[in-house]
C-alpha cells in the first residue's frame, strides 16, 4: 500500500535557527495523524513543508509516493487548511468562496459544493460574505474547502482552533469520517481529548524535533485490572495464549488481548490463582499526563510508562 | 491558464487602489480641461476638445499614472498576502508559475485598461470645447505638434490613440517591477515604495547621459517620440518587461510560505 504521507529526516533551517529538525513520520490511508506540542514546536511549519507551500532545508516530504514541490499535480489529491483561522476572500460570500476553489482544483460540482456547507453546517451562511463570518465559521468553511474534492489526503493545521465545543464535535467527526472512508488525515492541533477519541497516532513535538510517537489506535485495545499482586498476576498472564503483551502500573495489571471476548478468560485465570481482582476495564489513555511528561523533561516515567505494554 | 487569467481579472475590480485610481482619473481631465493656467505651463489655449486627453496624458506621465500603475500590480499579489489567501491558492493543484504568470498579464493589461479609461474620460470632459480641427499643438507628439499648422480632427484622435497605446505599453515595465518587488519583500506597500524609489533614483541618473537612452524612466516619454524613433524604445521595453516578469517568476518560485 503507498504511504499517503512519509517525511524521511525533514529539517527547515531559518537563518541559523533550525525549527525543525530531523522530522520522520509516516501516514497510512484511512489513518489520522495528530501532531501536538507546544506553541513554537514546529508544527505548523511540518505541515507547510507537507504540503509543498515551504522548502525542506534537508529530508523529503512525499505525498502519495509523490514530492509535491516536483510534482505539484499531487495536490489534486490534497485538501488542505493551513491557516488558522482559514483565509478567505472578504468580498466574497461563502459559496463564492467555495466556486473559487472548485476552479481552481479543477472543477466540482454545485452539488458538491452545497453538500459540504450542508455537512459544515453553513448552508443558512452560504451567501453572506466571508468577511463578516465569525472566527468558527471562518474554519468551518476551511474545512468545506479542504473536502470540496474528496480527497485522499487531507491536512489541517488546527482546524478547530476558536470554535464552540459544538463546531468542535462536528469538526472532528467530518475528518473521523473521511478516514473512515480511507483519506488520510494530518492534522496539528491542541485539543488532547479529541486527539485521544479518534485519531490512530500522535506525534509530539518539542523545539522543531518529533520527541515521541504514541500508536493511540493500539493502546485503545489495552485493558487494566487492579489486582491484590500485579506481580504475580503479570507473571501469570504472561504465559496465556490469549494475551499479546502484559505489565504493571502500581497495583495494577495492564495487558492486551488476541480478542476482546478473552477478557473474562483473565478473570477466570487470575482467580484460580488467587489473585483478587479488584478492578477491570480498558485502560483509558491519559495523553494529557503523558504529554507533560514528555514536555516537562520526565522521560524516565513516561518510558517506565510507555514500556509497561511494551 | 484562460481560467486562471480569468479569476484573477476578478479579483482586479476588488483592489483599494482601483477605486482611488478611477475617482484620480476621473477628476484629473476635468481640473486640467478647466485650469486657467494652461498657456502658462504648455503654451497654448485649450481649443478643442481632442486637446483634453492629449493634456492629461502629458501630466499624468510624469508621476501619477506611474505611481497608480505601480500600487494597483503591488496590490495584485499583496491581495492575497493582505487576506491571508496565497497560501490557500497555492495548495490547489496549481503550479506558482502559472499563478503568478495569471498575475502578470492582469499587471500587463492593467495600464491599457487605466489608459483607455483615461482617454474615454478626457474625451468626455472635452465635450464643451466641440471636436473640429485645430492649430496651435494637441500636446502629444514631438514638441506637442506646437507649430505643425492646421491638424485634422481625424488626424488629432490617430495621434491620441497612438500615444495612448505607446504610454500604456511604457508603462508595463513598470507595473511588472512592481510585481517583481512586491515578490521580494512579500508585502504591497514595501513592492509599490520600492517602485517608486527606484523610478525616482532612474529620474536622476540623467546626469549620466550616456545611460539616458536606455534607462526604464526614459522610455515613459515613447508617447511623445516620432514613431520612427519607437524600435529601440519597443525593445527595451520588451527587455525590462522580460526581466522582471522572469526574476519574479523564479523568486517566486523559490519562496517559503
Amino acid at each position: 500500500m503507498t504511504l499517503a504521507i512519509e517525511t524521511t529526516e525533514l529539517s527547515k533551517r531559518y537563518g541559523k535557527k533550525e525549527v525543525v529538525s530531523g522530522v520522520s513520520f509516516k501516514v497510512k490511508p484511512g489513518e489520522v495523524y495528530a501532531l501536538v506540542g507546544p506553541n513554537g514546536a514546529g508544527k505548523t511549519t511540518v505541515i507547510r513543508l507537507v504540503t509543498g507551500l515551504a522548502f525542506p532545508t534537508k529530508g523529503k516530504v512525499s505525498l502519495m509516493g509523490l514530492d509535491p514541490h516536483e510534482k505539484p499535480m499531487v495536490r489534486r489529491k490534497l485538501g488542505a487548511v493551513v491557516e488558522a483561522p482559514a483565509a478567505f476572500y472578504p468580498y466574497l460570500s461563502g459559496r463564492e468562496n467555495l466556486q473559487l476553489h472548485a476552479k481552481l482544483a479543477g472543477g466540482v460540482s454545485p452539488e458538491r459544493i452545497t453538500e459540504v456547507l450542508e455537512m459544515m453546517g453553513l448552508s443558512e451562511a452560504q451567501a453572506v460574505k466571508t468577511g463578516v463570518y465569525s472566527l468558527g465559521m471562518r474554519q468551518r468553511l476551511g474545512v468545506a474547502a479542504a473536502m470540496l474534492t474528496k480527497p485522499e489526503v487531507l491536512i489541517l493545521d488546527e482546524p478547530a482552533s476558536g470554535m464552540d465545543p459544538l463546531s468542535l464535535h462536528l469538526v472532528h467527526s467530518v475528518l473521523q469520517n473521511a478516514a473512515k472512508e480511507g483519506a488520510a488525515v494530518l492534522l496539528s492541533t491542541h485539543h488532547l481529548d479529541e486527539v485521544v477519541a479518534y485519531c490512530s497516532s500522535v506525534g509530539i513535538m518539542e523545539e522543531g524535533r518529533l520527541i515521541d510517537e504514541v500508536d493511540i489506535a493500539a493502546r485503545r485495545e489495552r485493558y487494566r485490572a487492579k489486582v491484590s499482586d500485579a506481580i504475580k498476576a503479570q507473571q501469570i498472564l504472561r504465559y496465556q495464549e490469549f494475551i499479546k503483551q502484559v505489565g504493571t502500573r502500581g497495583d495494577n495489571v495492564v495487558f492486551t488481548l488476541t480478542h476482546p471476548y478473552a477478557l473474562s478468560n483473565v478473570v477466570s485465570c487470575l482467580m484460580k490463582q488467587n489473585i483478587n481482582v479488584l478492578g477491570l476495564g480498558p485502560d483509558i489513555f491519559n495523553l494529557r499526563a503523558y504529554y507533560q511528561d514528555r514536555l516537562s523533561g520526565n522521560r524516565a516515567d513516561a518510558k517506565a510508562d510507555s514500556a509497561a505494554v511494551g | 491558464m484562460f481560467k486562471l487569467s480569468s479569476i484573477e481579472f476578478g479579483k482586479l475590480f476588488h483592489l483599494t487602489s482601483l477605486r482611488f485610481s478611477l475617482i484620480a482619473l476621473i477628476l484629473f481631465p476635468i481640473l486640467w480641461a478647466y485650469a486657467p493656467g494652461i498657456f502658462q505651463v504648455y503654451g497654448f489655449f485649450i481649443v478643442s476638445g481632442y486637446q483634453v486627453p492629449a493634456l492629461s496624458l502629458l501630466s499624468s506621465m510624469e508621476f501619477l499614472l506611474p505611481l497608480i500603475i505601480a500600487v494597483a500590480s503591488a496590490e495584485l499579489l499583496g491581495l492575497e498576502l493582505a487576506h491571508g489567501t496565497l497560501p490557500t491558492v497555492l495548495l490547489r493543484p496549481v503550479t506558482r508559475s502559472q499563478w503568478l504568470l495569471a498575475k502578470i498579464l492582469v499587471a500587463i493589461l492593467y495600464p491599457f485598461a487605466l489608459l483607455a479609461f483615461l482617454f474615454v474620460v478626457s474625451l468626455v470632459t472635452g465635450v464643451f470645447y466641440g471636436y473640429g480641427s485645430f492649430a496651435g499643438g494637441t500636446g502629444v507628439g514631438a514638441g506637442g505638434l506646437l507649430g505643425q499648422g492646421i491638424l485634422s480632427a481625424g488626424g488629432a484622435l490617430a495621434e491620441l490613440g497612438r500615444a495612448y497605446m505607446m504610454a500604456a505599453v511604457s508603462l508595463i515595465p513598470i507595473s511588472l517591477l512592481s510585481i517583481l518587488f512586491t515578490v521580494i519583500f512579500m508585502n504591497a506597500a514595501g513592492g509599490a515604495l520600492a517602485t517608486l524609489a527606484l523610478l525616482i533614483s532612474m529620474k536622476l541618473l540623467i546626469v549620466f547621459p550616456g545611460l539616458e537612452p536606455y534607462l526604464l524612466t526614459t522610455q515613459l516619454n515613447a508617447y511623445v517620440a516620432p514613431i520612427g524613433n519607437l524600435g529601440i524604445t519597443f525593445a527595451l521595453i520588451a527587455l525590462y518587461a522580460a526581466i522582471f516578469a522572469a526574476s519574479s517568476v523564479i523568486l517566486f518560485e523559490r519562496k517559503d510560505f
